[in-house]
């Protein structure tokens, strides 16, 4: 095993012993497995980089590189397409480790020789890893503990060199919460923290961009290829897309409204009026309705039919017909299941529910939800219709400001 | 049953249009307060307050002359650290170690932990003289105050009292009150600020460096790119953050402008220097009277306090941030062992060196910022070679003549700083 700091200007010796030049940086390609493979050498001459192919070398360590032959194509070193330089990419650089959860930096890299082949196969985030760098070698001790970050846990890698890189790592922050990848991409730079969002596919990114604070989701989005932000947008729920176009500038929010899917756009687009301290802001127009003159089984074979099921059907708003948004009651689906299935809603029903209307207060609707202990509440308008309801995590995210130490880091950073 | 929607749509769709363009737009609200304005200002602690004080008091008007070219560097280096925290959406400490590697980062973090050990050091001297004011031992005030700030900021609760020291800190504004009653002569003033000489003298220079220090301290380049970082300022709304440095380190130096003048005008003329904080408080006597000292007291205790819990903790984060340790104060001893170690060292080094018997504590003050002087050419050498980066900062590097006036200021500041250290070691450098 070597660290790439102890070959780092390390000298490369011809077929005699001689040396030519010194070591550089060592290039692998990600996405070849997950300990990919060293596919060639920076080499350094008189203030000139070029590239050495790993078919040219024949050992690799320590004490340098010994090249197989005399002949060395002296060309400028290009950086093609995949290619991560460990030196310049990696080392001091930041990068999720998907197995801890967490983002650290980068003091060294583990490489490890296997059938004649020198793969990459860690990340030193330890003080010794930094103490390898910091102190002449005679002072280092080897017994000394190391923490490593295997590379196949390696989520996203900070660099410049990002978008040849992702691809190889989508699935592997996929792994995570969205709620974590969130609070990850949040340690990074707003344009690293794009990229990760990016990497993801259009529910994941959606989820997390969800988690994330207003400003930055308007901004990620803002910035992304259109059609990709409105695949996103579709994937969110609608009253956080109305929040989220809200916050962008008008022409964006039009453009990016324009191309979203003709259903998710109208749900979004009815929600865009109200404004973001009121009932109306803080609803969703995502919920279950049931026409009053369905019996229990009916209504929970519908349920069961459903194409596509609202994220919140504990409770199920009972209306006056089949076309109908006139409120009459509401349904926990507990009283749903366990009711007799013949009986009519109309039996099961509590008809003395507790409302908001789209202009009502935030604050006061969030206090509503906490003293009546509800999961939602429907907002209805002037004529009793339901319009939407508003469901208890806003109203908690309300109630309880995110605590201010969780922002400190990046106070600070 | 459906999935309840489209309702209100039934205007149909070209109702959507009118209602993104009616929906209340996001307020880009810049608070009074921005970042410039809150870090320049930040200098004005308690060893800026007796540095000011002290110098108004020993040379009269005779250094108002450094105010110009120190708004102009100052000025210039707040912009670009709040530039590339824009570009980047990086903080300081995070680009030094990604670009100069383990040695230079360890190299620029030592002079950034000492000169903001210093300070900190200032801050709970500060805390010392207020009490002492209002007729407090230090050795009660002292470790009350480190106890009260580490608990304070571990628990969380320290944004919630951030405020009260905040405003107490204002008092200070009654400096340009009390420099009016104080009747200087205006037409000395103008000359003096307008007629740049240098003398060459330990005394003297000790003074230039202190004052740079104080003013350009290297905590505020670090603080500046971090807050443009948090509050997500980007490129393209830069100019509003340029504008606000700019303003704020103006606005900052017209308060350190009437501080000289007061000293200068109430203390000078009777000869009178500045050995203890109630010297230093008589320059609001114009304004106060007999509560001159009170007043004084007052706004020192709450610069000194606000300083002392943000200054480790930004410390804390910035090492742990350029080497990688564990950071933040949620975590435990054993999570973050060199995180909260840091901050609860500089707590403890700060309240033990205010502590000691019989120190000079004006002397103190003013050192802890000559100390800042000599180690801020490390941070604005680091600085400079990351704005000028065009990997980096891709076409935001600096102008031509931008550069020069940025490079020259460090020559100066480093000129001055191994004057400093020469006429330090070699005491007859100078001798008359």
């Amino acid at each position: 095993m070597i660290y790439l700091s102890q070959v780092l200007g390390r000298p490369i010796l011809d077929l005699e012993g001689e040396r030519v030049a010194t070591l550089k940086d060592v290039i692998v390609r990600l996405g070849e497995g997950d300990h990919p493979p060293a596919a060639g050498f920076v080499a350094r001459y008189r203030r000139r980089d070029f590239f050495l192919p790993r078919w040219r070398i024949s050992d690799f360590g320590e004490h340098g590189v010994r090249l197989n032959s005399d002949i060395l194509d002296l060309r400028p070193f290009m950086r093609r397409e995949g290619e991560v330089l460990l030196a310049r990419d990696v080392l001091d650089k930041q990068l999720i480790d998907v197995d801890g959860k967490r983002v650290v930096r980068v003091n060294d890299v583990q490489i490890i020789e296997a059938a004649n082949e020198w793969h990459v196969t860690g990340a030193d985030v330890s003080l010794t890893g930094l103490w390898r760098r910091l102190a002449p070698a005679r002072f280092l001790r080897s017994d000394r503990p190391v923490e490593v970050i295997d590379w196949a846990d390696v989520g996203y890698l900070a660099t410049d060199a990002a978008t040849v890189q992702l691809k190889s790592h989508r699935g592997k922050l996929a792994r995570l919460h969205p709620v974590e990848i969130a609070r990850l991409a949040e340690a990074f730079s707003y344009q690293q923290g794009a990229e990760i969002v990016e990497s993801l596919d259009d529910e994941t990114a959606a989820e997390t961009l969800e988690e994330m604070a207003a400003e930055r989701q308007a901004q990620i989005l803002g910035d992304m290829d259109e059609e990709r932000a409105a695949d996103i947008l579709e994937h969110m729920s609608p009253d956080e897309a109305a929040d989220v176009l809200g916050d962008l500038p008008e022409e964006k929010a039009e453009d990016l409204l324009n191309l979203m899917e003709d259903d998710e756009q109208s749900e979004v687009a009815e929600l865009l009026p109200y404004a973001d301290d009121t009932a109306g802001g803080l609803m969703t127009t995502e919920f279950v309705t049931l026409p009053r003159d369905l019996t229990v089984g009916e209504a929970l074979a519908r349920l069961r039919e459903m194409a596509e099921t609202p994220n919140m059907i504990y409770y199920l708003y009972v209306v006056a017909g089949e076309d109908s948004w006139k409120l009459i009651g509401v349904i926990a689906l507990r009283n749903l299941i366990l009711a007799d299935p013949s009986a009519p809603l109309e039996d099961v029903m509590r008809s003395d529910l507790q409302v908001a209307h789209p202009d009502d207060n935030a604050a006061e609707v969030a206090q509503k939800i906490s003293e009546y202990n509800l999961l939602a509440l429907p907002v209805v308008d002037e004529a009793g219709d339901i319009l939407g309801i508003v469901t208890v995590d806003d109203a908690i995210e309300i109630l309880l400001p995110k605590d201010w130490r969780q922002r400190l880091p990046k106070m600070f950073g | 049953m459906r999935h309840a929607g489209r309702r209100l749509l039934r205007a149909g769709a070209q109702g959507v249009r009118r209602t993104v363009a009616r929906r209340p737009r996001l307020f880009i609200y810049f608070a009074i307060l921005g970042p410039g304005m809150i870090t320049a200002n930040a200098g004005n602690d308690a060893g800026g307050i007796a540095t000011y004080a002290t110098t108004g008091a020993d040379y009269g008007y005779r250094l108002l002359w450094t105010l110009i070219p120190i708004t102009i560097s100052l000025g210039i280096v707040q912009e670009m650290c709040a530039r590339m925290g824009a570009v980047t959406g990086k903080g300081l400490a995070d680009l030094i170690r990604e670009r100069f590697g383990v040695r230079w980062t360890a190299f620029v973090m030592l002079a950034l932990l000492i000169a903001n050990g210093g300070v900190t050091v200032s801050e709970f001297v500060g805390i010392a003289a207020a009490m002492e004011l209002f007729g407090v031992y230090r050795y009660f005030s002292v470790p009350i105050a480190a106890v009260a700030i580490w608990w304070l900021v571990v628990k969380g609760s320290y944004q919630r009292v951030e405020r009260v020291f905040l405003a107490m800190s204002l008092v200070f504004l009654s400096y340009v009150v009390s420099a009016f009653l104080a009747h200087p002569p205006w037409g000395t003033v103008v000359r003096e600020v307008l007629h740049p000489h240098f003398e060459f003298g330990s005394a003297y220079l000790f003074t230039c460096v202190a004052i740079i220090g104080t003013t350009i301290s290297p905590y505020m380049q670090v603080f500046i790119q971090s807050s443009v970082v948090e509050k997500g300022v980007r490129v393209e709304k830069y100019a509003l953050t340029r504008a606000d440095v700019w303003v704020g380190t103006v606005f900052a130096i017209m308060i350190v402008f009437f501080i000289m003048i007061s000293t200068a005008a109430t203390l000078n003329v009777h000869g009178e220097h500045i050995e203890s904080a109630a010297q230093a408080a008589r320059a609001l006597r114009p304004l106060a009277g007999p509560y001159a000292e009170v007043l004084f007291a007052v706004g020192l205790l709450g610069a000194s306090m606000l300083a002392a819990g943000v200054l480790p903790l930004a410390t804390a984060y910035s090492i742990s941030e350029a080497l990688g340790f564990e950071k933040g104060v949620s975590s435990n001893f054993r999570e973050a062992p060199i995180f909260l170690g840091i901050f609860t060292f500089l707590i403890a080094l700060g309240a033990l060196i205010a502590m000691m018997p019989g120190l000079p504590l004006i002397r103190v003050l003013i050192i802890t910022q000559v100390i800042n002087g000599v180690l801020l050419p490390v941070i604005l050498v680091a600085v400079l070679r990351l704005v000028n980066n065009r990997e980096l900062m891709g076409s935001h590097v600096n102008g031509p003549l931008y550069n020069l006036a940025a490079w020259f200021t460090t020559f100066v500041v480093s000129a001055l700083s191994v004057l400093l250290i020469a006429a330090t070691l070699f005491p007859n450098l100078f001798a008359k």
